[in-house]
């Protein structure tokens, strides 16, 4: 399938005036400015074809937002090349921003004191939707995201949640075939979050709406992304399927036992299995951990319960926030590359 | 941009003034004063002499009056709503339409002058026309050339906000730049003196400058001060300003816009 986005080479540089401390600081600024440069992003290259609903996720300040805001056309990249739905999305901006939907989780694009079908309204004439086109999408809206209750309240009245499906809404009232999200349920609660990822899922299948999301919530990228971008310090760290991500860096499994008596589970924790560490845990549950390239899972609890008589047994998975923390803190930032 | 998205971005920035109106009822007030302090300066000039700048006293009057009047119909704040939309990062929302972004504040600026025109000129008119001596416009047609030259203040003063404002991609700091402008503007549109009353050098700057057509040229059309080939000349000149402003406000956006900054969010 075609590509939605080709990025090449992408970077973006930030000029920071360098503040001088006191006094006589103060006045030499005032003169002479240092700057120092800061690369935000850090020449990252990249394709998305179309269809495909990406998450994009690293820590705050890795360059994330910088990245959509030189994807969506705000900002001007430094060097390297975008090329998205056809167009240089700075150099040709207005006829771009066309073609694509933008929501930002911390700001809104409705007007904050007007009632929200009067920003609604504004779209539609800017985006120049048929009024069929628009009764229809407003009806699918309100299905999924139950809008009509809040169309006439100014915005600044809503709640985030409320807010929120709004301005997601909002991003699709013209139907783009690519659709950009920056944190799209950042404060949300458990219903306001399942309703913007059920709305979302139902878009990208019925109209097969390309979609980029940036998150910390985990729990999006699994519902939601079938691939994975990381960014840390303006790099793109992994690139791929977090089925992937999790092999790569899930290096280790545990396995707790239960029992039924101490004996048994003092037994176990005198055993010594190759490759495998022993901890016991309480009176009665002992935890394997092994390093699941040198061990089967299978093999560690056949032999197991060969010798000792368990009453109860559970796999620990690593979960996905602990195989992101790893990457975060830099402890497997090479491997995963 | 499209007359119907112009008119759509009037009437959003009318329904954004509605949500205020409140703060504009005490507007009447503040108006009186101002135009009644002038009222009481004049008549104090006036004593001494019958004619003073080429104007009479009814006539200076009336100049300080529909001057008020006037300006509570074309000012607006776009500069300062620009200026913060830049400071807050909340531009990048309205970049991210696809539309003229000088056009559409300057729809926005016409949406508040209809605002401003309902619920502050005409109340403002009513009661200054009912307190001080005012004269009628030199005749129907003076009026409506008036009343013509009166759109190019609401687009001169949008396209000169519009400007400044976008000065905050610029500077850190942009209350001085807004203040700076204010009182250019309240002084060379004429409004707190007549034009004709400028020492001379002021005077030539001031001619080549667009701010005297905000106030001062459709308050001299208004009075018949000046004869119909001057009118139609300040006419053109009020043009050129327009699409020359109007011009330079494209280019100069589409040039600072490349070196925003929008951190964090």
């Amino acid at each position: 399938m075609a590509a939605r986005i080709e990025v090449a080479e992408l970077v973006k540089e930030f000029r920071i005036p360098q503040r001088r401390e006191g006094v006589r600081g103060a006045l030499q600024n005032l003169f002479y400015r240092k700057y120092q440069t800061v690369r935000a992003v850090d020449s990252i290259s990249f394709e998305i074809p179309a269809g495909d609903m990406v998450g994009y996720i690293g820590p705050n300040g890795a360059g994330k937002s910088t990245t959509i805001k030189m994807l969506t056309g705000i900002l001007m990249p430094t060097s390297g090349r975008v090329i998205s739905n056809g167009f240089r999305p700075f150099e040709e901006r207005s006829r771009y921003t066309k073609t694509i939907g933008v929501v930002f989780g911390q700001r809104t694009q409705l007007w904050w004191d007007i009632a929200v079908i009067e920003s609604f309204r504004l779209l539609k004439k800017i985006y120049d939707v048929s009024d069929a086109d628009y009764e229809a999408r407003m009806k699918q809206f309100d299905e999924v995201l139950e809008l009509k209750r809040y169309l006439n309240t100014p915005v600044r009245k809503l709640s985030l949640g409320e807010r929120m499906r709004c301005d997601v809404a909002a991003s699709l009232i013209h139907n783009p075939p690519l659709l950009f999200l920056d944190e799209p349920t950042i404060g949300l609660d458990i219903v306001a979050k399942d309703h913007i990822r059920a709305f979302l899922k139902q878009v990208n299948q019925q109209y097969g709406t390309t979609i980029l999301l940036t998150t910390h919530d985990l729990a999006d990228i699994e519902e939601l992304c079938r691939r994975l971008m990381v960014i840390d310090r303006g790099k793109l760290l992994f690139d791929g399927p977090l089925e992937e991500l999790k092999r790569r860096l899930w290096r280790e499994t545990s396995v707790k036992f239960d029992f039924r008596d101490r004996e048994q589970a003092q037994k176990l924790a005198a055993m010594s299995i190759p490759h495998v560490s022993v901890e016991r845990c309480s009176e009665l549950t002992c935890r394997l951990t092994f390093p699941r390239e040198a061990v089967s899972t299978a093999e560690v609890i056949r032999r197991v319960v060969n010798s000792v008589e368990v009453l109860d047994i559970s796999i620990e998975e690593q979960s996905i926030e602990e195989v992101v923390k790893q990457i975060y803190t830099g402890q497997v930032l090479q491997e995963a590359r | 941009m499209s007359l119907r998205v112009f008119a759509e971005f009037a009437r959003m920035g009318f329904l954004d003034m509605l949500a205020y109106r409140l703060r504009y009822y005490t507007g009447v007030a503040n108006y009186f004063i101002s135009v009644s302090v002038y009222y009481f300066i004049w008549k104090s000039v006036f004593a001494a002499n019958p004619e003073f700048g080429g104007f009479r006293f009814q006539e200076i009057i009336t100049y300080v009056v529909v001057g008020w009047v006037i300006r509570s119909m074309y000012f607006n704040n776009i500069d300062w709503d620009l200026a913060t939309a830049i400071q807050e990062g909340k531009i990048s929302m309205e970049m991210l339409r696809p539309v003229n972004l000088p056009l559409s504040y300057i729809g926005r600026a016409f949406g508040e002058a209809a605002f401003r025109t309902v619920l502050l000129c005409f109340p403002t008119a009513l009661v200054l026309l009912s307190v001080f001596p005012v004269q009628g416009p030199r005749d129907a047609l003076h009026f409506g050339v008036f009343l013509l030259s009166l759109l190019g203040s609401v687009l001169i003063v949008a396209n000169v906000n519009f400007l400044v404002g976008a000065c905050a991609i610029e500077l850190t700091s942009i209350q001085g730049l807004l203040r700076f402008k204010f009182w250019m503007q309240e002084l060379l549109s004429g409004l707190l003196v007549p034009l004709a009353l400028f020492p001379a050098p002021l005077r030539e700057i001031s001619s080549w400058l667009p701010f005297e057509h905000i106030g001062y040229t459709p308050m001299l059309i208004y009075l018949g001060k000046i004869s119909w080939a001057q009118i139609g000349r300040t006419l053109l000149l009020e043009c050129f300003w327009i699409v020359f402003l109007l011009a330079f406000s494209n280019w100069f956006w589409n040039r600072v816009s490349r070196r925003i900054t929008i951190h964090g969010g």
